[in-house]
């Protein structure tokens, strides 16, 4: 520090350098995570970057208002907490990623901000990692403060300790279910979108890809014979599309296939199952690619 | 060629100068760039680079070379993002294969191409990065305000990026490279796209950042005559070999030629020059321009007294710009000068 005290003495802007302490690679990766995540609810963005997050955050939250204000006038809890608004959830869920995941990464492969990033202390994987646990968490707020908005406004009207309790158990498969959603969602939004740096291109991509597969499943349900159907055709209908699949795995795992999206899948349940860890390593594994690709470029 | 390659770091010492020597300190002798045998070919058999051994003197060096000289190649190999096919490369004593994220933390790069987001503050963009360099949250901040000062942006920094010259993002993209108080810099192509005022501006800011701030640079370019204004040496490439690496002083020595075309008499003009001690060279077949070696101010008045003196028409007397073609060509022609 000394050395360049003196060279401020003779240009009194004068240049000093740095030999404090750098932050590590793990350090640098939690920065630039919670730099995205602050990004995906349009935080540093100005005002049009936050009307998306923040309406679809409202939208998600209305159905557990409602709920709020039924509970307290007597009436029973509208939904269970693993299926909430079936249908609201997958709109609001397509809209958030298709907007989202091109914010956190089309911008910056458009920009050509890249090189930026990988001539500085991080290694090539950990570019995508930091984009991944920013969108799962933003969707993970998306998607579960609803549930505890619904939790609290139903325990405030709950009558005894039992009560409380049965909320709470209900709430904890609803809190798991929401996981899924999060932790598979932000894969499938960030591996297609980082396919363009046009982000009119990859939030169409994004959605087609959300909206298509989901209305295939969901006609194929009704084609045979919708949810309380038990033939071999309806137990697999929901393995195409990623919204049916979670739902496929809710019911597999104990939850009501009355309420949900998808009819029982029977012992079909733990294709399911690993159909979604196939899709996520599918995802995961190809966002990685990419920006192994991209590193070089 | 290996033969070349202990020509740069003897001439550091004379090159530098005491104050320069001050702030170096102890990167003083040390070789902050140095390559062995380095070969890079691309899938498809392009060969980027065709085993360059050099060796990089602290200080600010150009790299000159034409478009597809292997300069880019060469920076990314440096930066440890893209591997070496055969050979070794060092940057300030740590091997650029095994230690790029060590490399990395010591580096600032500026890419030639754009690379800025429209839509952020410039403060906002140079901090982030400042972050992802490694520096806590408070120096981050306060060295990008710094960092943005030195290349000349003040109030402007608070506008978003989008909003810009094409000038002031060049300073922000070298601001960014500042940003992570680096000890070695590279820039790829810095004045690209700025106009005559802006790239001169751009280059005294370059060798103020080598000279002032004490930091070794290594500035990629393919127009040799706009940085050897500020270069203490200079390595030229060509198809990913090395042409020459030497001290400033040598290169424009032996590039510093008197262009003379006259629309005839070009051999007598020739012969009448010998017989003034100039030795000159016809340029290409078309034989209308003589290269006179620019020795001094009385080189312009013997090549004027001898055209006078043959009557000759004479159309064009200049000081070459130096171009790196030309440097290839002196390559040939120069040392039996």
């Amino acid at each position: 520090m000394s050395e360049a005290q003196a060279d401020g003495v003779i240009h009194d802007l004068g240049y000093r350098g740095y030999d404090g302490p750098r932050l590590g690679r793990a350090q640098i990766v939690r920065a630039l995570t919670w730099h995205s995540f602050r990004s995906a609810w349009g935080f540093g963005r100005g005002v049009k970057g936050k009307i998306v997050p923040a309406l679809a955050l409202i939208a998600m939250c209305l159905p557990a208002l409602v709920n709020a204000f039924a509970v307290a006038r007597g009436n029973q809890r509208l939904f269970g907490y693993d299926v909430y608004s079936p249908g609201l959830r997958v709109a609001v869920v397509t809209i958030f990623i298709a907007a989202q995941a091109p914010e956190l990464v089309s911008r910056d492969l458009r920009s050509r901000v890249l090189p930026l990033y990988f001539c500085r202390p991080l290694r090539r994987g950990d570019y995508p990692l930091a984009k991944y646990l920013a969108l799962t968490g933003a969707l993970l707020l998306l998607v579960e403060i609803p549930l505890l908005i619904m939790y609290v406004g139903t325990i405030a009207s709950a009558k005894g300790g039992s009560a409380v309790w049965s909320e709470t158990k209900a709430l904890i498969p609803g809190l798991g279910v929401g996981l899924m959603y999060a932790v598979l969602f932000a894969a499938i939004g960030l591996v297609l979108a980082s396919f363009t740096g046009r982000r009119a291109y990859s939030t169409g991509i994004v959605a087609i890809a959300c909206v298509l597969t989901f209305f295939l499943s969901l006609l194929l349900i009704q084609a045979e014979g919708g949810l309380s159907a038990t033939s071999t055709g309806a137990r697999v209908a929901g393995l195409f599309s990623p919204f049916t699949i979670i739902d496929g795995v809710r019911v597999w795992l104990g939850g009501n296939p009355q309420t949900g999206l998808v009819a029982d899948p029977g012992h079909y349940g733990p294709l399911y199952g690993v159909l979604a860890v196939v899709l996520l390593a599918a995802c995961l594994g190809g966002l990685a690619a990419r920006y192994r690709r991209v590193a070089r470029s | 060629m290996p033969s070349i390659e202990g020509k740069a770091p003897p001439e550091t010492g004379r090159e530098m100068g005491p104050e320069m020597g001050r702030e170096m300190g102890p990167e003083m002798g040390r070789a902050v760039v140095e390559t062995t045998m380095l070969t890079k070919v691309y899938p498809g058999d392009v060969t980027a680079l065709d085993g360059l051994t050099v060796s990089v003197a602290p200080g600010v060096t150009g790299l000159v070379g034409a478009n597809g000289a292997g300069k880019s190649t060469l920076i990314k190999i440096l930066l440890g993002l893209v591997p070496p096919t055969k050979g070794q490369a060092k940057v300030l004593g740590h091997d650029c294969e095994n230690s790029g994220e060590t490399i990395r933390t010591l580096l600032g790069y500026m890419p030639e191409h754009d690379c800025l987001p429209p839509d952020v503050t410039a403060t906002e963009f140079v901090t982030h990065l400042g972050r992802i360099s490694g520096l806590p949250p408070t120096v981050a901040k306060e060295r990008a305000a710094e960092s943005l000062r030195h290349v000349g942006l003040h109030e402007e920094r608070y506008r978003l990026i989008g909003t810009y010259s094409t000038g002031m993002k060049q300073r922000v993209k070298l601001a960014q490279a500042l940003v992570g108080a680096p000890q070695l810099m590279l820039l790829d192509e810095p004045t690209n796209g700025l106009d005559p005022a802006g790239r001169t501006a751009m280059l005294e800011l370059i060798g103020r950042i080598g000279t002032e701030f004490g930091i070794s640079i290594v500035v990629a370019s393919h127009l040799l005559g706009e940085i050897e204004r500020i270069c203490d040496h200079l390595v030229a490439i060509d198809s990913g070999r090395l042409l020459r690496a030497d001290s400033i002083t040598s290169f424009t020595q032996a590039s510093q030629v008197l262009a003379v075309e006259v629309e005839e008499g070009l051999a007598q003009l020739q012969a009448e020059l010998a017989a003034h001690g100039l030795t000159s060279a016809p340029q290409g077949t078309q034989g209308r321009t003589l290269l006179v070696p620019l020795g001094g101010d009385d080189t312009y008045d013997v090549v004027r007294d001898c055209v006078a003196a043959l009557g000759l028409p004479m159309c064009r007397l200049e000081q070459r710009r130096h171009q790196v073609e030309e440097l290839f060509r002196d390559e040939e022609e120069v040392p039996h000068v």
